[in-house]
């Protein structure tokens, strides 16, 4: 039997005795077999004594369930950590933040408990995933639209408190920022409901986010405060039609005024879906990392800069590529809503670019949604359609690296500034990294528009099963925080080899947020059992122990 | 889309099959104490699967055959199989295998057997025969898996067929079709 630390042997015993009285005995898993599915399959420790993996796992069906179990935990000071779907491949999957903690699996709890077409919200268990809410709306027949991320297994919930995003409208794709009230068990087990929740037979719990005095959602968010039970979410309606278009600029530096103007449309909510940047000359697709759609271009003299092994001069490219009369980026833009508003939409977009010398837009066909379930079935992404799928998961261009087969992918997420200037800046920094570990990710990469005012720059990084191979993925991973870093950039989200890393790296006044949220945890947790070390905030005795 | 086939026979006879180009896949054959096969499930990503589905499917001894895409519509038609089955077969990419394999988890499967294959060419007669062994590779089994089966590369890019066959293990199912309070 593996311990959780400083737990027992009789404890620990005791503790999944009461366990398994509470969810019945096929609910409490402890073989290594079972215990094996709840490892992280893009653990970039795999296999090495600092893997983070579970002692047990306890599966509850409902709220009250999880309030026992908590309650015992808090007894034996177990530590436990709550998982949903566990399907965050690449920032921890089900595997905990502390090895040896009873994971908390909560995928049976999968109840929409409610929906509500007029107001547009729903109101999930932990264990919905965007599979289960779409097929779920379709059934029904409803007239709402879901924003998922790229794989649609994960649980709604549990993407939203993991400061998941999607690729729909600005309003709709910061998944936590999307939700509308949260039931939640604290460590000592008592259950709380945050906003107008808080009032018994509240009519508003899913329609007024602030609440009444502070507005502590928040401290949900990527922490380790307590058990969510419930969430409410907002939704979209679903949009009478969809429509692409494509501005292309000539120049690379082009990308300066692209940024700028778009960045207006935006903050004006002109152009609210998710825009991506492509390049015509380099042949990148946008999320080129995870799709391995690009494609290499057919142009010699282009290819030969592409293929310098020290590296794309871009002023050179920019050559080439105006002689080859290639344009070298495109801004692809998704547009919704009733066909006069898309139109007036483009309108507006092709005005306001058309400013950069040599732009050229084209709006496709206005399609009414739904789309024919054939063509679909030709449409590698359908995100954009509100339509999950599992098609990331084929990992692009990686397959191995270092000798080693690739087996999944680690994300370096940085935000940096929404300009063309830090995306260049991003671009540089992170080939300079790929040429000089030979990482087998293209060479260029772009930054993303998924947050409504600052880039994404996600770069998903080879994981393997060698030891060798992995620690010097950390070690490349150690490198990229800290350029990033010195030029002001922070990780959004990161796998729970680097809490402390990128904590680290939020350092303002001595460390003045992560003591904020250790002074937290002592006085909402003080026996430390819940999902200790989750986002680099830990229980004192943790704190002490380790210096 | 890959047509679901009533089911004819008991179990597993994928012996001499012949499609209607006159190609043959000879060998996989269950043994006599193994399960029976529910459903064969076919990665429609990749060229190969399809072409050899329609082989399978043009015989008349061919247990269901789904065709598997990693989509909405792709991902009920596999809940809907793993719900009713015991024991299904499939030939995918190991990104679709990595999918299928964590998804059927919480129906209660495990994967129990795995063969893998460079793609070829099904009307190449060398290539038959490859596919005989590739087959034959996956049958239901009581013996507990090796390791290897499930140390697998999860890729499309790579170009490898896996061959492979999933049993429910007696473990709990997680996944029930429950969406309503």
């Amino acid at each position: 039997m593996k311990l959780p630390p400083n737990v027992s042997e009789a404890d620990f015993t005791a503790a999944l005795k009461e366990f398994a009285n509470i969810v019945g005995d096929q609910w409490l898993f402890t073989s290594d077999e079972d215990l094996d599915l709840y490892r992280d399959s893009y653990s970039i420790l795999w296999g090495e004594a600092d893997e983070r993996t579970a002692s047990a796992a306890v599966a509850p069906d409902n709220a009250d369930e999880v309030v026992a179990l908590v309650k015992v935990a808090n007894k034996y000071r177990i530590p436990i950590y709550p998982i949903s779907t566990g399907k965050n491949l690449g920032y921890g999957g089900a595997a905990p933040a502390w090895p040896g903690s009873v994971v908390f699996d909560l995928k049976r709890m999968n109840r929409i408990v409610e929906i509500d077409e007029r107001n547009a919200y729903v109101v999930v268990e932990p264990g919905v995933s965007y599979f289960d809410l779409y097929d779920y709306i379709q059934e029904k027949g409803l007239k709402l639209s879901i924003d998922c991320p790229s794989p649609g297994w994960g649980s709604l919930m549990g993407n939203a408190l993991d400061g998941g995003v999607g690729v729909t409208l600005a309003s709709y794709r910061s998944h936590f920022d999307a939700q509308c009230g949260i039931e939640v068990v604290l460590p000592n087990g008592r259950m709380m409901r945050t906003g107008m929740g808080a009032m018994p037979g509240a009519k508003t719990w899913q329609q007024f986010k602030p609440g009444f005095g502070p507005r502590i959602d928040g401290l949900f968010k990527q922490s380790n405060y307590g058990v969510v039970t419930k969430m409410g979410l907002w939704l979209m309606p679903s949009p009478e039609n969809y429509a692409t278009g494509v501005v292309t600029v000539p120049k690379f530096h082009d990308i300066i005024p692209l940024v700028d103007i778009i960045g207006r449309l935006e903050q004006s909510k002109i152009v609210q879906g998710l825009w991506s940047l492509s390049s015509p000359t380099t042949g990148t697709a946008a999320f080129a990392a995870h799709s391995g759609a690009s494609s290499m271009p057919t142009d010699p003299k282009i290819l030969a800069i592409l293929n310098s092994p020290d590296g794309v001069d871009m002023n050179k490219l920019d050559v080439a590529a105006n002689e080859a009369g290639i344009p070298f980026w495109a801004a692809n833009f998704n547009l919704y809503g009733p066909k006069k508003f898309i139109e007036a939409q483009w309108d507006c977009i092709r005005d306001a670019l058309g400013e950069i010398p040599g732009a050229r837009s084209k709006l496709n066909q206005i399609r009414r949604l739904p789309l024919p379930p054939e063509e679909l079935a030709k449409m590698r992404d359908l995100g954009p359609l509100g339509i999950p799928t599992l098609r990331t998961f084929d990992l692009g261009p990686m397959i191995s690296y270092d000798g080693e087969d690739v087996v999944g992918h680690i994300f370096f997420s940085p935000v940096i500034p929404r300009t063309g200037e830090a995306a260049i800046e991003a671009m540089d920094a992170f080939a300079a990294i790929v040429r000089k570990y030979k990482l087998p990710c293209p060479p260029l990469q772009f930054p993303t528009a998924i947050f409504e005012r600052a880039f994404l720059f996600a770069v998903g990084l080879p994981v393997t099963r060698s030891p060798v191979v992995n620690a010097k993925v950390r070690e490349i991973i150690r490198e990229l925080v800290a350029m990033a870093a010195a030029r002001g950039w922070g990780e959004y989200r990161t796998a729970p080899a680097f809490y402390e890393l990128i904590m680290d790296t939020y350092s303002y006044n001595d460390h003045a947020l992560r003591d904020c949220l250790n002074a937290i945890k002592d006085a909402i947790d003080p026996n430390g059992i819940m999902s200790p070390g989750r986002y680099a905030i830990w229980p004192r005795h943790l704190r002490d122990a380790n210096g | 889309m890959i047509t679901r086939r009533t089911a004819v026979g008991a179990g597993l006879a994928f012996t001499a099959l012949a499609g209607t180009a006159g190609v043959s896949v000879y060998g996989w054959d269950a043994p006599r104490n193994a399960g029976a096969i529910d459903a064969l499930l076919i990665d429609e990503s990749m060229a190969m699967p399809r072409s050899l589905a329609a082989l399978i499917g043009a015989s008349p001894r061919a247990v269901p055959i789904v065709g598997i895409t990693l989509d909405a519509a792709g991902h009920a038609r596999l809940a809907r199989v793993l719900d009713s089955s015991h024991a299904i077969a499939g030939i995918s990419s190991g990104a679709t295998l990595f999918c299928l394999e964590r998804i059927a988890w919480d129906h209660g499967f495990r994967l129990t057997g795995r063969s893998e294959q460079s793609a070829c060419d099904p009307s190449d007669g060398a290539c038959r025969q490859e596919l005989a062994a590739f087959l034959a590779g996956a049958y239901p089994s009581a013996a507990s898996p090796s390791p290897l089966v499930r140390a697998y590369r999860p890729s499309r890019a790579d170009g490898t067929l896996h061959a492979w066959v999933m049993q429910k293990s007696g473990r709990p199912q997680f996944r029930q079709s429950r969406w309503e309070a």
